[in-house]
C-alpha cells in the first residue's frame, strides 16, 4: 500500500492567485488538475511535492470554446468534456473520436488535457494527434502571455519548454478545412499507446493549395512531423496516394526518431511505424475516395 | 514541512450511497483509504494501486474514478457510490441479479469495480452493445472469467430495460 | 544502459592520459557530476551525480573506482550508488580505450549501466538517451580541456 506524503494544497480561483503560490513556493509547488499522472509520481516517491496548486476552481480554464476558426481547449477540460463536445464533434471530429480511447474510461473522465501535455509522456495520443493539428499552446505568467507551437514546447520524454512559472491555460487547434479526408491509428496492448498515426489529407480547394499533415508518437521520446513526406504527398491525387502508401511509410521509417522501452525496441518501433503509417494512408485514400474501409487490425483502434 | 497557513485539514461533506457524511481529511488523504478505512466500505480493492487495474473503481457523481489515486478532498459537495449502495435493502441491483445469473463472478475480486463500472455505463447507455461493453471496461480487469460472461450479464441487463 | 563512442581528438596519447588519469578532473567533465573527492589515490573517489528526467530528479552519492588502468592505453572504471529519495541504485561500468592515431588519439568510450527501481522501471527508455547525451556532452568536455 503506498501512501502519499502529507502536503499543502492551495486551490486558487484565478491565475493570479496560483502564480503567488508558485512564485512563492518554488520548486516545492506542484499544479495539479486531474493529478492522474502527478499522484502517480508522489505515490511511488519518484517525486516529492510539498504543495499542490488546484487550478481547477480557476473560472474558464475547463472551457472548450470557439474563436472564429480556431477551437480553444481548456488545460483543465476533461478527455470525457472533449468526447462529447458538440463544437468539437463538428469542427474537429478526430479529437473529440481519439478522445474517446483515450486512457481508460475512469482516466477519461478525471484526466486533462493540459495536464497530459505538461506531463509530456512520450506515449501520448493527444500530442500525436494535436500535432498534426499545428496545436498551439498557451502559457500564462504575470509577466504575460505566449504562445508557443507544441512542437516547440515538447521538448522530449517528460521535457517541455513551460517556465516554472507559467501555467498552461489551453491549447488552440486549427481544424482541418472542409473536405479533409482523416484518420488516427492506435496500436498497442498496454494501458498507454505503443504508436500513434495521424493523417490528414486536404484536397486543393479555395485558394489553398493540397494539404497533408502526417504526425507520428509514441515511439520515441515525442511526436514528430514529416514535412519531406508531406510535401511529397500533397502533390499526389488520392488513387496515387494509395499506391504510393508503402513507398511514404518506407520513408517515414527512415525518418522517425524511436526510442527503445517497455513497449519494444527502437527497431521494431521504426518497423511498426512503416507498417501503421502504411495503413493510414490507405485507409485516409479510401476515405477520400468517399470510401469507409472495413480493414481490422489487431490491437489497433482506428478512429 | 506543509506550510500551516494553509489548512492541512479539509472538511468535506458528500453523500455515499445517499448518505449524508461530513469528514475532516488531510490533503493527502486518498479517497480508497477514506472508504474502506473511515468509512469501512470495504467494496473497493486496493489491486494495482497505480489506477490501471480497475479494482478501486467507484463513481464520483456518476463518474467513474480509480478511488486508489484520487484525492479524498476532490469529493466535497459531491454523491459518491460504491458497490454497497447499489443494492436497496434486499433488493439487489439488476447488474448484481445479471453478474448472479450469467455466472460473471468467480474469485469476486474484480466485481465491486466490474459493477461500478457497468452502472456508470448503463446509466449512460441503457442499451449496450458488446462491443460499447467491451469498450468501456477496457480498464477493468479480471484474471478468472476470461470476460465474456460479463459482457454477457452487462448486455442481458441493458436489454431487460429494468436498467 | 549501453552507450559507444569513438571521438577523434588532436591529442598525443601522453597528453590525453595526463587529463584521465587526473581523475577528479576528468569525472569533472562528466555532466551532472560535482564534487569528485579522492579517497585513495588512482584508486577509489567519490562523487556526486544529479540528473534530472522531467519531473524527477536522481541524486546519487557514486563510489567510483578504477578497476583497470594501463598508463596512455585503458582506463576502466567502475561506479555505485544509490539515491535514497527515489530508492534508485545505480551501476556503471566506463572503459576508456586510447589509440595512437599520427599525433592524434582516438578515444573509444564505452559506457554500460543500469538503473534500479521504479526510475528505472518507468524511465527506461529516458535513460538510454539520457546517457547517450551526457557521454556526448562527455566528449565535448574532454575536447574542451585538452590542450592542444
Amino acid at each position: 500500500m503506498t501512501l502519499l506524503r502529507p502536503f499543502a494544497l492551495d486551490r486558487p480561483e484565478t491565475l493570479e492567485e496560483a502564480a503567488a503560490v508558485l512564485t512563492e513556493h518554488g520548486g516545492g509547488a506542484a499544479l495539479y488538475a486531474g493529478g492522474t499522472e502527478l499522484l502517480l509520481l508522489m505515490k511511488e516517491g519518484l517525486v516529492r511535492v510539498q504543495r499542490l496548486v488546484d487550478v481547477k476552481r480557476v473560472r474558464g480554464l475547463a472551457d472548450i470554446r470557439a474563436e472564429d476558426a480556431t477551437v480553444v481547449i481548456g488545460a483543465t477540460a476533461r478527455h470525457r468534456a472533449v468526447e462529447i463536445s458538440a463544437l468539437l464533434r463538428e469542427r474537429c471530429p478526430l479529437v473529440a473520436g481519439v478522445a474517446r480511447h483515450v486512457a481508460n474510461v475512469r482516466v477519461r473522465h478525471v484526466g486533462t488535457v493540459g495536464g497530459n501535455l505538461a506531463f509530456a509522456d512520450p506515449h501520448s495520443d493527444v500530442a500525436t494527434l494535436f500535432l498534426a493539428l499545428d496545436a498551439e499552446l498557451v502559457l500564462w505568467r504575470r509577466a504575460g502571455e505566449r504562445r508557443l507551437s507544441l512542437g516547440d514546447f515538447l521538448l522530449g520524454a517528460y521535457e517541455t519548454a513551460r517556465r516554472d512559472d507559467e501555467i498552461l491555460t489551453g491549447v488552440r487547434l486549427h481544424p482541418w478545412p472542409a473536405g479533409t479526408a482523416s484518420a488516427y491509428l492506435k496500436f498497442g496492448v498496454h494501458e498507454r499507446p505503443t504508436l500513434g498515426v495521424a493523417l490528414a489529407v486536404t484536397p486543393a480547394g479555395a485558394g489553398a493549395p493540397a494539404a497533408v499533415r502526417l504526425s507520428v508518437g509514441c515511439v520515441g521520446p515525442k511526436p514528430q512531423r514529416f514535412p519531406e513526406i508531406e510535401r511529397q504527398a500533397a502533390r499526389m491525387g488520392v488513387a496515387e496516394l494509395a499506391a504510393r502508401a508503402p513507398a511514404l511509410a518506407q520513408a517515414a521509417a527512415d525518418a522517425v526518431e524511436t526510442a527503445s522501452d517497455l513497449h519494444g525496441a527502437a527497431d521494431y518501433k521504426r518497423d511498426m511505424t512503416r507498417v501503421f503509417v502504411r495503413r493510414a494512408f490507405e485507409i485516409v485514400a479510401a476515405r477520400a475516395a468517399g470510401e469507409e474501409p472495413r480493414a481490422r487490425y489487431p490491437y489497433t483502434v482506428i478512429v | 514541512m506543509p506550510d500551516t497557513r494553509t489548512p492541512s485539514s479539509f472538511r468535506v461533506a458528500l453523500t455515499v450511497n445517499a448518505r449524508p457524511v461530513t469528514l475532516e481529511v488531510p490533503a493527502h488523504a486518498l479517497l480508497l483509504d477514506v472508504l474502506r478505512d473511515r468509512l469501512g466500505l470495504k467494496g473497493a480493492k486496493r489491486s494495482c494501486d497505480i489506477q490501471v487495474c480497475g479494482a478501486c473503481t467507484v463513481l464520483v457523481d456518476g463518474a467513474p474514478v480509480s478511488a486508489c489515486t484520487f484525492l479524498a478532498v476532490e469529493v466535497d459537495g459531491c454523491e459518491v457510490l460504491t458497490v454497497e449502495g447499489l443494492a436497496d435493502g434486499d433488493r439487489l441491483d439488476p447488474l448484481q441479479e445479471a453478474f448472479m445469473q450469467h455466472g460473471a463472478v468467480q474469485c469476486g475480486f474484480c466485481t465491486s469495480g466490474m459493477l461500478m463500472s457497468a452502472r456508470a455505463l448503463l446509466n449512460e447507455d441503457p442499451s449496450p452493445t458488446r462491443e460499447r461493453v467491451a469498450h468501456y471496461l477496457r480498464g477493468n480487469l479480471c484474471r478468472c472469467t476470461g470476460y465474456r460472461k460479463l459482457v454477457d450479464a452487462i448486455v442481458a441487463c441493458g436489454n431487460q430495460g429494468t436498467t | 544502459m549501453r552507450v559507444t563512442r569513438e571521438l577523434a581528438l588532436a591529442a598525443a596519447p601522453a597528453t590525453l592520459w595526463t587529463l584521465l588519469w587526473d581523475v577528479p578532473r576528468m569525472v569533472a567533465c562528466v555532466p551532472g557530476c560535482v564534487d569528485a573527492k579522492e579517497i585513495e589515490a588512482h584508486r577509489r573517489y567519490a562523487a556526486r551525480m544529479t540528473q534530472k528526467v522531467g519531473p524527477i530528479t536522481l541524486s546519487a552519492m557514486l563510489d567510483v573506482q578504477v578497476t583497470e588502468a594501463e598508463p596512455e592505453r585503458r582506463l576502466t572504471l567502475t561506479a555505485r550508488g544509490r539515491d535514497p529519495v527515489i530508492g534508485a541504485e545505480i551501476t556503471m561500468r566506463v572503459g576508456l580505450e586510447i589509440d595512437a592515431h599520427a599525433d592524434a588519439s582516438v578515444l573509444r568510450i564505452e559506457a554500460e549501466g543500469r538503473v534500479l527501481g521504479k526510475l528505472g522501471a518507468l524511465g527506461h527508455g529516458t535513460i538510454q538517451r539520457k546517457a547517450e547525451e551526457s557521454v556526448d556532452e562527455f566528449a565535448a568536455r574532454l575536447r574542451a580541456v585538452l590542450p592542444t
